[in-house]
């Protein structure tokens, strides 16, 4: 049996990256699919790959008027849903403290954090009771990566927000559980503006102890893991998928 | 669905709760399942149970005399294994000024001593890019009063797992921990929990039950599966929210 047969998926920012792939792998486990993204065209592209069962919304998830289309479209079309999978984020400009500007910090926290949270919130009326809420955080949330100050705390606040979260809504039988991803090939660095030769230079895999970076679709084998009945005792939890980066070598 | 089509499974404690669960689900998804246990009848009934093909082997965890029949008995009988699932474990509860060095001792070789030895001595025969999967319990990162030495058990296994996730990183072996809330196994009925004080479990746990052993399976069989191939030296809950901690709300 499918794990998430005639179920109703919303995902941010599945246009490209780790959104694209779960959105795949939900519509191979039976459920339909509405993916978001700012760029109408890389959008609609790919929910044409995607298929019939994946419909595209263009929305930023950074602009809360966008927000507020996107909702209004779902509700008119499917009334509710049962998944929403917040992915949509940057890492921003990467570089030291003393250089971050204001306009760096709003753009990394408007997209990935306050966006974030009031994705949520104009959700949650069309989220069934008993539906779930998945939130792509990083492992950056846990860490103190230098040059990625912004990066790091806006994910951090995500993870507290799912703890909270998962807290609140438990009268409405909704659970709330964050993904913190290690290294994963997409093209999130290249978007930052870190040119192709210095992405590829940088052998974040080196620091695995798998030895690798994580395929997009393993991330996206977790949170449909998440997603389904399969993890009904599961709430407010933090699981890391990262190759045993975030366990602490010390000295070793 | 994930296939464990021609997987070997080891499973210490196999004979009832969580254990029996675990390898009932390991079993349903095509793999050949070994579980272990002290009583040699309990074992057999499991065995007999679970069906083909499940095999038992009697092996008390905390005697490493036993511990290493079963490593060479695993070798004899499949050569190599896939899949390790420790979760055989022994809980004592009462305060620490009261605890007797016996009790200790029963809790920590039970627990950890016997789940290091086990692990020692099964490596040699883990395929390169098998997995070992840990129990243990949110105690572990916990301050339950009246649970001192099981909560130190607890927290020695996750510590166990995160250096063997490195240690083993070079053989593509994957280790994880899976931290249960309160889960309705026969361990409960042990302990002597009143259905008051499962009500009262229930209420504090935020999903609003205590845990089924298929709850702790799913997660377990997931995380030994090829679809968890990025995960190692993680720590998962699976407690229904319990750990979040509420600070000061009601
Ligand atoms: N890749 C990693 O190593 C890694 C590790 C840990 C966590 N993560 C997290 O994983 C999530 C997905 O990233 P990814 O690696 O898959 O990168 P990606 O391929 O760039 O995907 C990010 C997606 O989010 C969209 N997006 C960005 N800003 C948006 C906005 N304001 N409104 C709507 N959509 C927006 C992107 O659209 P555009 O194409 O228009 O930019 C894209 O579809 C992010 O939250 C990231 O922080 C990634
Ligand atoms: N139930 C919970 O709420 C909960 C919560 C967190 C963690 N856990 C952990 O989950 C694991 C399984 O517990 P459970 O709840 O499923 O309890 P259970 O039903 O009592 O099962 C424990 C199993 O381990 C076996 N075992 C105990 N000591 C052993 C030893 N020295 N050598 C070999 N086997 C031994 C038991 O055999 P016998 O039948 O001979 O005793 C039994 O098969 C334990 O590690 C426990 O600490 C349970």
């Amino acid at each position: 049996m499918l794990s998430l047969e005639n179920k109703i998926a919303v995902v941010t920012g599945g246009n490209s990256g780790i959104g694209y792939a779960t959105a795949k792998d939900f519509i191979e486990q039976g459920a339909n699919v509405i993916i978001t993204g700012r760029n109408e065209a890389a959008i609609n592209n790919a929910a044409a790959t995607l298929g019939p069962q994946a419909e595209a919304f263009t929305a930023d998830q950074s602009i809360l008027a966008d927000t507020k289309k996107l909702t209004a479209f779902i509700h008119e079309r499917y009334k509710q849903i049962d998944i929403l999978f917040v992915n949509a984020g940057i890492t921003g400009k990467i570089g030291p403290f003393s250089e971050v500007t204001e306009e760096n910090f709003d753009e990394v926290m408007n997209i990935n954090t306050k966006g974030a949270f009031f994705t949520i919130q104009q959700f949650l009326p069309l989220i069934k009771d008993g539906g779930t809420i998945i939130l792509l955080s990083s492992v950056n949330a846990l860490s103190g990566m230098p040059g990625a100050i912004v990066y790091n705390a806006s994910k951090a606040a995500l993870n507290a927000f799912g703890r909270t979260l998962s807290r609140e809504l438990v009268s409405r039988r909704i659970r709330v559980n964050t993904v913190n991803p290690g290294p994963v090939k997409t093209d999130i660095l290249i978007k930052a503006g870190i040119p192709e030769e210095v992405v590829a230079g940088k052998d974040f895999a080196k620091s695995v102890p798998v030895g690798r970076s994580a395929e997009a679709s393993e991330i996206a084998k977790l949170v449909t893991f998440l997603a389904s009945d399969n993890a009904q005792f599961i709430n407010g939890a933090e699981y890391n998928i990262d190759g045993g980066l975030f366990v602490h070598p010390l000295l070793g | 669905m994930t296939s464990f089509k021609d997987k070997i499974v080891v499973i210490t404690g196999g004979n009832s709760g969580i254990g029996y669960t675990t390898a009932a689900s390991f079993l349903e998804k095509g793999a050949k399942v070994l579980i272990t246990g002290r009583n040699p009848g309990a074992v057999q009934q499991a065995v007999y149970a679970l069906g083909h093909p499940a095999e038992g082997f009697k092996a008390d965890q905390s005697d490493l005399k036993e511990v290493r029949r079963l490593a060479d008995y695993i070798q004899g009988r499949f050569g190599t294994i896939d899949s390790l699932f420790i979760n055989a474990g022994f809980a004592a509860v009462g305060p620490a000024d009261a605890l007797t060095e016996e009790e200790y001792d029963k809790i920590m070789n039970t627990n950890f001593k016997g789940a290091f030895f086990t692990i020692q001595y099964i490596l040699p025969y883990i395929k390169d890019g098998g997995s070992i999967t840990i129990l243990s319990a949110l105690n572990a990162n916990a301050g339950m009063p009246g649970t001192s030495a099981l909560s130190a058990s607890k927290a020695a296994l996750n510590s166990l797992a995160r250096t063997l996730a490195r240690e083993l990183a070079g053989r593509r072996i994957r280790v994880n921990v899976v931290n249960p809330g309160v889960i309705e196994t026969p361990l409960l009925d042990k302990a002597g929990l009143t259905e008051e004080a499962r009500r009262f479990i229930a209420d504090k746990t935020p999903v609003g039950r205590l845990g089924k052993p298929a709850d702790v399976a799913n997660l377990v069989t997931f995380l030994a599966s090829e679809n968890a191939g990025f995960i190692t030296g993680a720590e998962y809950n699976v407690d229904g929210g319990l750990f979040v901690h509420p600070l000061i709300a009601s």
